[in-house]
C-alpha cells in the first residue's frame, strides 16, 4: 500500500540546508497498522506529508495506493489523495463554518469526475458518522462537540471515501484517555477492513494496537 | 469541485465571517447604487435633451449664400435647379424644399373648441412656411391629407411638435390662459386664417381672403416658429398675390448614412450655398455636455465600484491568510489549485453579485424617490421630463455585473494566493 525507498527531504532554513530524511524506507501492507515514533522535529510529519501525496520536493522512490508519486501531475495527486488517502489530523482540522455532516461530506463535495448525487453522499456521510458513534451530532458545528467527538468526526469524514490508506499524525494527542482509546479501536477496526494505517505519534497506548512501531532518528526509520 | 459544491462551500464560508462578509457586500452595494443612481441621471437628462433639441445627423440644411457670386458660379439662388443639382448630390436619398410665404397671415380668433385658450381680441400674425410633403410624410398619416386644397376646404397645416410643448409650459402660464387639455389629440383642430392681413397698420394686402386651417399633423421637421403649409399652397398663394417667385429659403436634405452629411454639406458649399447648422450644433453642444457630464458621472460611479473591489480585494486576502490552515485541509481533502482559487473567486462572486443586487435595488428605490421629489418639488417648463432617473433594465443588469465582476478581479490576486498555499507546510 505504501512503498517507500530511500527517501530524502531537505529544507533551508535562514540559508542552511537541514536534511530531515536520509534515505528512508518504509512499507506498509493493507491491513497492517504502523505506528511511527520519534522525537519532535525528528520529521514524522514531513514523512506523513510524502506518503499523503501532500509533499513532491523529495528524493527517492515513493509509491502509494499504486501509484508511483513522483511525476504525477498535481491533478493526479489531489485526485489520489481524494480518492485513495484519508488523514486525521491531532487538531482535527474541521471546517468551523460547517456541521458535522458537512465537514464528512467535503472529500465528496471536492471529488473530481464526480458523479454522485449529494443526496447519496449525504446516506454515506451520515453512514460514517453513525459508525464512529456520532448520528445524533450532524447538525453540530465543531464548537459545540467535544476533542474526543471532533477526532471521530474527523475519523469519518477520512472514512467517506473508503480509502486504501489512513495517515494519522498524533491522532490522540489532544483527547482523554476515553476518547484516544475509542480512536484507537477505530484504527484497529479499519486494519481489519484492509485498510493500511499508518500513524505518526509519541504515545505508548497508541504504539500497543500497532502490528509494528518504527522509531524515526537521524532520517531513517529503525525498529 | 462542481458548482454547485463550490457555491455551497463558498457561502459557508462567508457565513462563517459574516462581519467581513457584510461590509465586503455593503461596499459592492455601494459601488452598484451610485452606477446605477449616475447613469440613470445622465440617460433621464440625456432623454429629456434629446426631446428638446432633436437632431438627425442625416440631415443637411442648405441655405442660400449670405454673400455669393450668384450666377457666376451656378449658386447663390435656391431654386428650382439648385434643388435638382443639391438631389444629384452622391449620397442624398432625398431633397425636400421650403419657402417663406411672403404674403402676411394672421389668426384674429382661436381654434375651435379652445376659445378658452385665447386672450379676447388677440389676434396673432403667423409666419408661414411652405414644405414639401414628403419631408413631412411620416407626421402626416393620421387622416388629414398634406396636399394643397383648392376647393375652399380647410388648409392643411403641420406645426412643430416643440411649439404644444413651449405654448402649455411657457406661454400659457405666463399668460394666464389655460394650456391645451391634457390628452387631447390636436390633429384635426381647425383654426380660421386671415390671409393678406397684417396687424401692422398699412402692411395688410388689398385683398385678404378667409380660410380656415386644419392641422394635419405635428413634426419634428418643421421651424418652431412657423406654420407649415405644403409648398404647392405657397407657391399658389404667391402667384395670387402677383409675388415673383421669391426662391427658396432653405433646402433639406437627406443622407443615405450619417457619415455622408459631412461631404453632402461640402458638396453644397462648393456650389456656391450655405449650410445652417445652428440647430444641429445646438443640438451636437448640448449632446456633448450631456455625454461628458455623464461620462464624468459614470467614472466616478465606476471609481467607487473600483474601490469597493480593491476592499474587497483586501478582505480577501486577509481571509486567505487567516485561513491558510483550512485552505491546505482541502487540499489533503482532494481540492487541486483550481479549486482553491475557484473558491476564493466564487466567494468574492457572491459578495460582488450579492452587494450589487443589494445596491442596485436600493437605487432604483431611490431612484424613485428621486423623480417623485422631481415631480413635485420642481416647477413645470418645457420638455421637462416625467423622470429625470431613467433605469433600463439593461442598466440594473450591468450595474449588478460590474459590480460582481470588479469583486471577482479583485479577489484574483488573493485566489492566485490561495492557489499557493503549501498542504504540507501548513498542516504540519
Amino acid at each position: 500500500m505504501i512503498q517507500l525507498t530511500a527517501i530524502t527531504r531537505s529544507f533551508t532554513d535562514e540559508g542552511r540546508e537541514l536534511e530531515v530524511l536520509k534515505g528512508l524506507d518504509l512499507a506498509v501492507a493493507p491491513g497492517e497498522v504502523v505506528a511511527v515514533v520519534g522525537a519532535s522535529g525528528s520529521g514524522k510529519s514531513t514523512l506523513l506529508a510524502i506518503a499523503g501525496a501532500l509533499d513532491s520536493g523529495f528524493g527517492g522512490e515513493a509509491v502509494v495506493a499504486g501509484q508511483r508519486l513522483r511525476g504525477l501531475s498535481p491533478q493526479a495527486l489531489a485526485s489520489l489523495r481524494n480518492r485513495s488517502i484519508g488523514f486525521v489530523f491531532q487538531s482535527f482540522n474541521l471546517v468551523p463554518a460547517f456541521p458535522a455532516l458537512e465537514n464528512v461530506l467535503l472529500p465528496g463535495l471536492l471529488r473530481h469526475g464526480r458523479g454522485e448525487p449529494l443526496d447519496a453522499l449525504r446516506v454515506r456521510a451520515l453512514a460514517a458518522l453513525d459508525r464512529v458513534g456520532l448520528a445524533g451530532k450532524a447538525s453540530a458545528r465543531p464548537a459545540r462537540l467535544s476533542g474526543g467527538e471532533r477526532q471521530r468526526v474527523a475519523i469519518a469524514r477520512a472514512l467517506l471515501t473508503r480509502p486504501a490508506l489512513l495517515l494519522a499524525d498524533e491522532p490522540t494527542g489532544n483527547l482523554d484517555a476515553v476518547s484516544g482509546e475509542a480512536v484507537i479501536r477505530l484504527f484497529g477496526d479499519l486494519a481489519q477492513e484492509g485498510t493500511a494505517v499508518l500513524v505518526v505519534t509519541h504515545e505508548e497506548r497508541v504504539s500497543r494496537v500497532a502490528d509494528r512501531v518504527l522509531t524515526l532518528r537521524d532520517g531513517r526509520l529503525c525498529p | 469541485m462542481s458548482w454547485r459544491a463550490l457555491l455551497a462551500v463558498a457561502w459557508a464560508n462567508l457565513k462563517a465571517d459574516r462581519r467581513a462578509a457584510l461590509v465586503d457586500a455593503a461596499a459592492a452595494a455601494v459601488g452598484a447604487a451610485t452606477l446605477a443612481i449616475f447613469v440613470a441621471l445622465g440617460l433621464g437628462v440625456g432623454d429629456a435633451a434629446r426631446r428638446m433639441f432633436p437632431a438627425d445627423a442625416r440631415f443637411v440644411e442648405v441655405v442660400p449664400a449670405q454673400v455669393s457670386l450668384g450666377g457666376l458660379l451656378g449658386g447663390g439662388r435656391l431654386d428650382a435647379r439648385a434643388l435638382a443639382r443639391l438631389a444629384e448630390l452622391p449620397g442624398v436619398r432625398g431633397a425636400w424644399p421650403r419657402q417663406n410665404l411672403v404674403v402676411p397671415v394672421a389668426a384674429p380668433e382661436p381654434p375651435h373648441g379652445l376659445e378658452a385658450a385665447w386672450p379676447a381680441g388677440m389676434t396673432v400674425q403667423i409666419p408661414v412656411v411652405g414644405v414639401d410633403p414628403a419631408m413631412v410624410a411620416d407626421d402626416t398619416r393620421r387622416g388629414v391629407a398634406f396636399t394643397d386644397v383648392t376647393d375652399g376646404g380647410p388648409i392643411p397645416v403641420v406645426l412643430s411638435r416643440r411649439l404644444v410643448e413651449i405654448y402649455n409650459k411657457t406661454i400659457a402660464p405666463t399668460w394666464g390662459i389655460p394650456g391645451l387639455p391634457a390628452g387631447l389629440d390636436p390633429v384635426g383642430l381647425e383654426l380660421p386664417l386671415r390671409i393678406g392681413a397684417s396687424i401692422i397698420p398699412g402692411k395688410s394686402e388689398q385683398r385678404v381672403i378667409e380660410v380656415r386651417v386644419r392641422l394635419a399633423g405635428l413634426s419634428d421637421r418643421v421651424p418652431l416658429y412657423a406654420m407649415a403649409f405644403p409648398l404647392a399652397t405657397v407657391q399658389r398663394l404667391h402667384r395670387l398675390y402677383n409675388r415673383s417667385d421669391p426662391g427658396y429659403g432653405q433646402v433639406t436634405l437627406l443622407a443615405d448614412q450619417p457619415a455622408d452629411a459631412p461631404l453632402i454639406a461640402a458638396a453644397a458649399r462648393r456650389m456656391g450655398f450655405d449650410v445652417d447648422r445652428t440647430e444641429q450644433a445646438t443640438a451636437e453642444r448640448v449632446g456633448t455636455v450631456v455625454g461628458l457630464t455623464t461620462g464624468a458621472l459614470t467614472v466616478l460611479a465606476l471609481l467607487m465600484t473600483g474601490l469597493a473591489a480593491l476592499a474587497i480585494a483586501r478582505s480577501r486576502a486577509a481571509s486567505v491568510a487567516a485561513r491558510s490552515r483550512e485552505i491546505a485541509l482541502l487540499q489533503a481533502l482532494g481540492a487541486t489549485a483550481r479549486d482553491v482559487r475557484a473558491l476564493v473567486l466564487a466567494e468574492a462572486l457572491l459578495l460582488g453579485g450579492g452587494g450589487g443586487l443589494v445596491g442596485v435595488a436600493v437605487g432604483r428605490g431611490l431612484g424613485l424617490l428621486g423623480n417623485l421629489a422631481w415631480h413635485q418639488l420642481l416647477p413645470d417648463f418645457p420638455y421637462r421630463p416625467e423622470a429625470i432617473l431613467s433605469f433600463p433594465a439593461w442598466l440594473l443588469l450591468t450595474s449588478v455585473a460590474v459590480a460582481a465582476l470588479s469583486a471577482v478581479l479583485g479577489a484574483l490576486a488573493p485566489a492566485a494566493a490561495a492557489a499557493r498555499v503549501d498542504p504540507a507546510r501548513a498542516l504540519s
